[in-house]
């Protein structure tokens, strides 16, 4: 009730008010592919957004690969020290586990490359 | 998509990044936005150069706009926005190059306004602060409501009113308006 009033208050204009909106009125400006360099400069920051993850992926892969295989074959010299019933253990308690590890690996690309192509 | 209202289009734009639906928006308000920031401003190409930047942000808080009011309003407090920041950005450009003494540069760069181009209405804005000007340009250009200049300009509603009052008072003691056509 009370914001009608103000709006009916406000929809009150006098001679001066009128005169003023004519003054200042000014003839709509022709868009002359402003709107299309817009959308344009949208598109393209889309398509960046979406480039980062996977380049970024891509360029830390790259960087860290060598840092990783030596990591691995530091760990796999270790495994040696290791008693033989402690590296069975897991293979004897989940015999299933390689099939388990598989299947995550697959779903988690499958989920990627879904999203990708929802994109 | 010309069919759709503005609300529809946003929440279009803004759910799956809809780069048409927000250009169909561009299409409607750009020449709003572009006289706007060009009576703030006084020069067509920094206004032109404004209005994109003041998309791009519009484009990158889209998720921000609640629906309640307009969008033309909450766009022309993106542009307002957008207009302070270069002010700021500018003032801070031209006190650098004074510092290093190319003060005629930096003259250069807050006057780009050619005399010969005045009109009337320029005239009335000169005798405005920056504040009064982007007021009376939301009222009385772009028709905005005294409730939607305050969400533009984060004024409380009684601060706006008495803007405009100023604002018109000024022009009241500087021209006598009834004798100007609009410029």
């Amino acid at each position: 009730m009370t914001s009608k009033i103000i709006n009916m208050a406000e929809r009150l204009k006098d001679n001066e008010d009128r005169l003023l909106e004519s003054m200042f009125a000014s003839a709509p400006i022709a868009d002359d592919g402003f709107s299309a360099m817009i959308e344009k400069n949208v598109r393209r920051r889309l398509w960046l957004r979406r480039l980062i993850l996977p380049v970024a992926t891509l360029v830390g892969a790259l960087v860290s690969f060598k840092p990783l295989a030596g990591l691995v074959t530091a760990l796999a010299s270790l495994t040696s020290l290791l008693p033989k019933e402690l590296l069975n253990a897991p293979q004897q308690l989940v015999p299933q586990l390689p099939m388990i590890v598989l299947g995550a690996m697959l779903l988690a690309t499958c989920l990627l490359a879904l999203r990708a192509l929802e994109d | 998509m010309t069919s759709l209202a503005d609300n529809e289009l946003v929440a279009r734009a803004a759910s799956s990044q809809d780069a048409a639906a927000f250009g169909e928006l561009v299409r409607r308000h750009q020449s709003h936005v572009r006289n706007f920031l060009r009576k703030l401003s006084g020069d067509v190409t920094t206004a032109d150069d404004l209005a994109q930047d003041c998309f791009m942000h519009a484009w990158d808080k889209l998720h921000t706009f609640s629906g309640r009011g307009s969008f033309i309003g909450w766009l022309l407090k993106v542009a307002y926005t957008t207009f302070l920041q270069s002010k700021r950005k500018s003032k801070r450009y031209a006190e650098i190059l004074e510092e290093v003494g190319h003060d005629a540069e930096a003259r250069s760069r807050t006057h780009s306004v050619q005399a010969d181009e005045v009109t009337d209405l320029d005239r009335f804005l000169a005798v405005l602060s920056e504040e009064e000007r982007a007021v009376m340009v939301m009222s009385y250009a772009c028709g905005l409501s005294h409730r939607e200049i305050s969400e533009a300009t984060s004024m409380p509603v009684g601060t706006v009113k008495s803007v405009i009052f100023r604002g018109k008072e000024k022009i009241r003691t500087n021209f006598d308006i009834k004798d100007h056509q609009h410029g």
